[in-house]
């Protein structure tokens, strides 16, 4: 690989990336420029952030007090209650630890299934190509719900109604086609010379792209999981109606149930609402870098 | 058809005729320019059974999670059930004529039209200029982005609720704010009056989409060339029309696959009109989406043969919506005049 | 291009017919195994995220020490136990108990066991009545209560003394007067919360229908249009829309997060309530100063009270009929039951629970008027329909452009014709 003078995507989109050697001079300089974009950025962060930061409150605040009249911004009793009322519940980490399995695995599932696909489509001619694709964009388009009965039917039968298994596929199943969509244009934009220099030192298809396509591809890979990652950890009827036993449910099904007709902790509800936010905000920072690049490298030539 | 969609997404098909570099797709796909064929020929021929090799994972799963609920659904649409859930004997077409022949499905229509529309085109306006201004460089810009993603990060039932209680009547904190600086005189009915509850929704449905779309434009941005913009600047180029000549049409892959999406998700967006719209009569505000769950569940309907074969309608229109945008995206792109 | 498509779907199609044989050859299981089951599967509404899973839980342990029998546990919440019910019916994968607020339907489909074939005989008999009446279909009793709720007028001591009101109104006219005089306390007050959007608005407008003469069904015969009902639909607009006593749009209003609140933060002047309601005010609202009193009359004649009980059904299935028995028995036994019931703030079905609720204070107001409580007509399948038709209309029907006779002559018709 290194033989050839072809750039990686990743080399080519840090080269183009805004953060470059450039903007670092840029920034020395702290023109007024420079000070109303940062003043700018944080309205905007604000504007994004401000909604949560409510929830923040409420949850800060006694369950009573939430649908207070005249609403008060900032609570009038400060109380960590909710947050300790929800880890100390085992229930809600059953919901948490449901969420990370389900949600890493069929994002696992997904990668291991959509890699290949994608650098089979983006490499290749044949018969079917185009229904297959055509295929991929229509599994998107049918409502969860119109599919729900369908697919318990079938889980019921299989005996998997209430297992992980079945939340695992489902989930897979649905984010193939983001996953495809995304790495087809990064195995796509890896000029064929890498490759066919590999095949010719004598590495089969799947070596190939294993050792050769991949790690050309890793920015793309990472922009896949994420996006995968935030579905799955977001998916709600499925799960409402697969999984039966109260530990087992995902978070999304399990935290609605702490607001019912009949009794409402609404502080509770952000709180552990909050709480689900966190691991894939923090998974977002963690990789922020790497997905701009990522979907970056995909066009990149 | 085929072809119309699954050009989609690698979006050869679509790059501008003078700018082919950028594609966030797949190069591959489509009748690629000759230059590249030609470089690519050799190995660019697969069997079907070579191809089956390689999709087979995908395909299994697809077949059995999504085509075969999708056939369950389709057969469901035909036939005739009780109240309860029990299949009664085919139906025929009486679940269709039922359900286009309600009273309540302009309306529904009629507003699945201006939600859909109102969302995806704002939110892709949006989404550019905020994508610009991300790609700028600034100190914090890091924060910044963490803050931008977080409606994504979060679930869309809860940012409902929130909403919800954000916009109520009489203890929601965004009436309070504006009564407190004297900018209304009585709290706003958001949620009970429906044309502002359109308005309300369509707000939290750019809010929750943002983010997405930023970051795919985002990526699209920084995968323009600098040197394109140079040559632009040199010529005497302004600003404005640097943005309308290179970076919109260079932005055009990115874009199809922004609209394409939103339009699939915004369709099919349940949890923001269910939620906000939720102590509402009748159906005056609902979706197709909310309305077919009506049906199914909480109408005097109650069925669940009519509100498949709503959900069978469902999907053809949003295939329908999906083709005719992408053909015309092309239309354009194949005549840039 | 077209060639491949018909390829690649034939293709998909193999794909599908192998996994439906696949699914196929494992059909047949449910129900199997032998003279009865080992296992029920217990599908549970969730009325409190505090109390519900907490009690079912113990109670399928002690179930599972005594019949030997497994108890599957699945706790759903209101919002959306009708869809998960709905797709259990259609994939024929029939839990063998299911609490739900409706069982008329279930029964006409057949799909029920009466308790004939499940309830302990002395079980049956300490049911009270009016809830065996309501859970009998076709002359058998299907829809077993679990447990019962009654509604009163509930009303804010100290907004009733600001504004110089000395007693809870008795009369509708009262009534309006006393609405009138707290609204006109200003400050936010608002004289009555009236709930009438999609949730829960049959409730609403039964409570009142029942105090005006008024019925639902009478003899076998629909009465929803008679006249007194539709006075008493309009009386309920005139609060708003002439009276402008009530809340914000009361036809966009919900219980939970609308009108509750509203009277939990000392905001209402009145409002009808029922157990949970006086939970929540005893728990999380201590400042609210509250009195609970029988609701007004607009006829004269004595106040009615209206009760709502919901249902644990029995599926018939192969071999489940004595685990379902052994189920009922254990449920309706006085430790299970009234501690349950207790512990959710609500009201007992059976002779033994009004005794054992006797002495608490807090109930009295209700346990007095339980026996002779208004129920919906849950016993007519056709009741399921013309409920959902009020929950989404009625809310049309009150606002200032709504029309409340025709909305009721509509509701006749569309109940007639389910005939």
């Amino acid at each position: 690989m290194t033989s050839t003078s072809v750039q990686s995507p990743s080399q080519a989109s840090r080269r183009t990336a805004p953060l470059s050697a450039g903007s670092t001079l840029r920034r020395r300089r702290r023109s007024p420029r420079a000070v109303l974009l940062t003043v700018a950025g944080f309205i905007v962060a604000f504007v994004f952030a401000s909604p949560y930061l409510v929830m923040l409150l409420d949850a800060l605040r006694p369950s009573g007090e939430v649908l207070a009249t005249p609403p008060r911004l900032l609570p009038k009793v400060w109380t960590l209650d909710a947050f300790v009322d929800v880890v100390s519940d085992p229930v809600f980490r059953g919901w948490l630890s449901t969420s990370l399995i389900v949600s890493v695995t069929s994002t696992v599932l997904v990668m291991l299934v959509a890699i290949p696909a994608a650098y089979f489509t983006a490499r290749f001619r044949f018969r079917g190509r185009g229904l297959f694709l055509m295929l991929i964009i229509v599994t998107q388009m049918f409502a969860p719900t119109s599919l729900v009965v369908g697919i318990y039917r079938e889980f019921y039968d299989w005996g998997l109604v209430n297992t992980y298994t079945s939340l695992i596929l489902t989930d897979a199943a649905f984010n193939i086609a983001f996953a495809l969509w995304i790495l087809q244009g990064f195995f796509a934009a890896i000029p064929a010379e890498v490759e066919e220099a590999a095949v010719l030192d004598g590495a089969g298809r799947m070596r190939t792209l294993l050792q050769v396509m991949l790690p050309l591809t890793l920015p793309g890979v990472v922009t896949a999981i994420t996006f995968t990652f935030i579905a799955t950890w977001n998916e709600y009827v499925v799960a409402l109606t697969l999984m039966q036993d109260e530990s087992k449910k995902p978070l999304t099904v399990g935290i609605s149930s702490y607001v019912t007709a009949y009794q409402q902790n609404w502080s509770d509800l952000f709180a552990a609402s909050l709480i689900a936010i966190v691991p894939v905000v923090i998974l977002f920072a963690l990789i922020e870098k790497h997905l701009v690049g990522g979907l970056t490298a995909g066009a990149v030539k | 058809m085929a072809r119309v969609l699954t050009d989609a997404p690698s979006g050869t098909r679509l790059a501008p005729a003078r700018a082919p570099k950028p594609s966030i797709g797949g190069r591959a796909s489509g009748p690629a320019p000759s230059s590249r064929r030609g470089r690519r020929r050799g190995a660019n021929e697969a069997s079907g059974w070579q191809a089956l090799l390689w999709l087979s994972p995908a395909l299994l799963l697809i077949a059995a999670i999504v085509i075969y609920p999708a056939i369950t659904l389709f057969s469901t649409s035909f036939s005739e059930y009780s109240i309860t859930g029990i299949r009664k004997g085919d139906a025929g077409f009486a679940n269709y004529a039922g359900f286009l022949s309600s009273p309540d499905l302009p309306k529904v229509v009629l507003n699945t039209g201006i939600w859909v529309v109102a969302v995806v085109a704002i939110t892709i306006l949006i989404g550019l200029a905020l994508a610009q201004f991300l790609s700028k460089d600034f100190w914090g810009r890091r924060v910044v982005r963490w803050a931008v993603i977080v409606p994504w990060a979060a679930a869309l039932v809860i940012t409902s609720q929130l909403f919800r209680l954000l916009f109520d009547y009489y203890h929601g904190t965004i009436n309070a704010v504006l009564l407190a600086l004297h900018v209304i005189p009585k709290p706003i009915d958001f949620l009970g009056n429906p044309p502002l509850l359109m308005a309300s929704m369509i707000l939290v449905g750019v809010y929750v989409s943002l983010p997405f779309t930023a970051y795919l434009f985002v990526a699209g941005l920084s995968a323009i060339p600098t040197d394109v913009y140079e040559a632009a600047r040199i010529d005497g180029a302004s600003p404005w029309q640097i943005y309308t000549t290179i970076t919109l049409p260079l932005l055009r892959p990115a874009m199809l696959i922004a609209v394409v999406l939103n339009m699939i998700y915004v369709f099919n967006s349940f949890p923001i009109i269910w939620i906000m719209n939720g102590s509402n009569p009748g159906f005056g505000n609902d979706t197709l989406i909310t309305y077919m769950y009506k049906i199914a569940f909480k109408s005097a309907q109650h069925d669940v043969g009519v509100a498949a074969a709503a959900g069978v309608f469902n999907v053809i229109v949003i295939l329908i919506a999906v083709i005719v945008y992408v053909r015309l995206t092309r239309t354009r792109a194949e005549n840039p005049s | 291009m077209r060639k491949s498509i018909r390829r690649g779907a034939t293709l998909a199609l193999a794909s599908v017919a192998a996994i439906s044989l696949a699914a196929c050859s494992t059909n047949g299981s449910s129900g199997s195994g032998g003279d009865s089951v080992k296992s029920i599967k217990v599908v549970i509404a969730e009325y409190s995220p505090d109390n519900t899973a907490k009690f079912w839980k113990a109670f399928a342990k002690t179930y599972e020490e005594t019949t030997k029998v497994k108890l599957d546990l699945q706790i759903i919440s209101w919002n959306d136990i009708d869809q998960q019910s709905s797709t259990m019916v259609q994939t024929n994968n029939l839990p063998d108990i299911l609490n739900l607020n409706t069982y008329a339907s279930y029964a006409a489909d057949g799909l029920l066991y009466s308790g004939d074939e499940v309830l302990p005989k002395d079980t049956a008999e300490d049911i009270i009545p009016a809830f065996v009446n309501s859970g009998t279909y076709k002359g058998k009793f299907y829809g077993m209560p679990d447990l019962s709720s009654a509604r009163a007028l509930f009303y804010n001591k100290d907004l009733f003394s600001q504004a110089g009101i000395a007693k809870p109104p008795t009369t509708w006219d009262e009534f309006r007067d006393d609405a009138k005089k707290v609204t006109a306390l200003g400050n936010g007050a608002v004289g009555y919360a009236q709930p009438l959007g999609p949730e829960e608005a049959q409730g609403e407008l039964a409570m009142w229908l029942f105090n005006n003469g008024g019925t639902f069904k009478k003899d076998g015969k629909w009465t929803l249009d008679s006249p007194e009902n539709v006075k008493t639909l309009e009386f309920m607009k005139g609060l708003s829309v002439t009276d402008g006593v009530t809340q914000n749009n009361p036809g966009s209003t919900n219980r939970t997060d609308g009108a509750f609140p509203l009277f939990e933060q000392g905001k209402a002047g009145m409002i009808v309530g029922f157990g949970p309601l006086q939970g929540a005010l005893d728990k999380d609202f201590t400042g609210v100063n509250y009195g609970i009193a029988p609701m007004p009359s607009g006829n004269k004649a004595d106040p009615q009270t209206y009760g709502v009980t919901d249902y644990l059904m029995a599926f018939k299935k192969k071999g489940n009929q004595d685990a379902v028995k052994q189920f009922y028995k254990l449920y309706y036994s006085p430790d299970q039951i009234n501690t349950w019931i207790k512990a959710e703030g609500f009201l007992p079905v059976t002779q033994s629970g009004l005794k054992s609720f006797e002495s608490e204070d807090k109930l009295k107001v209700y346990l007095d008027t339980l026996p002779n409580i208004h129920l919906t007509p849950t016993d007519d399948p056709e009741w399921d329909k013309v409920k959902l038709t009020i929950q989404q209309n009625i809310g049309l029907a009150v606002a200032p452009d709504g029309d409340p006779a025709k909305f009721l002559k509509d509701l006749q018709a569309q109940a007639e014709a389910g005939k």
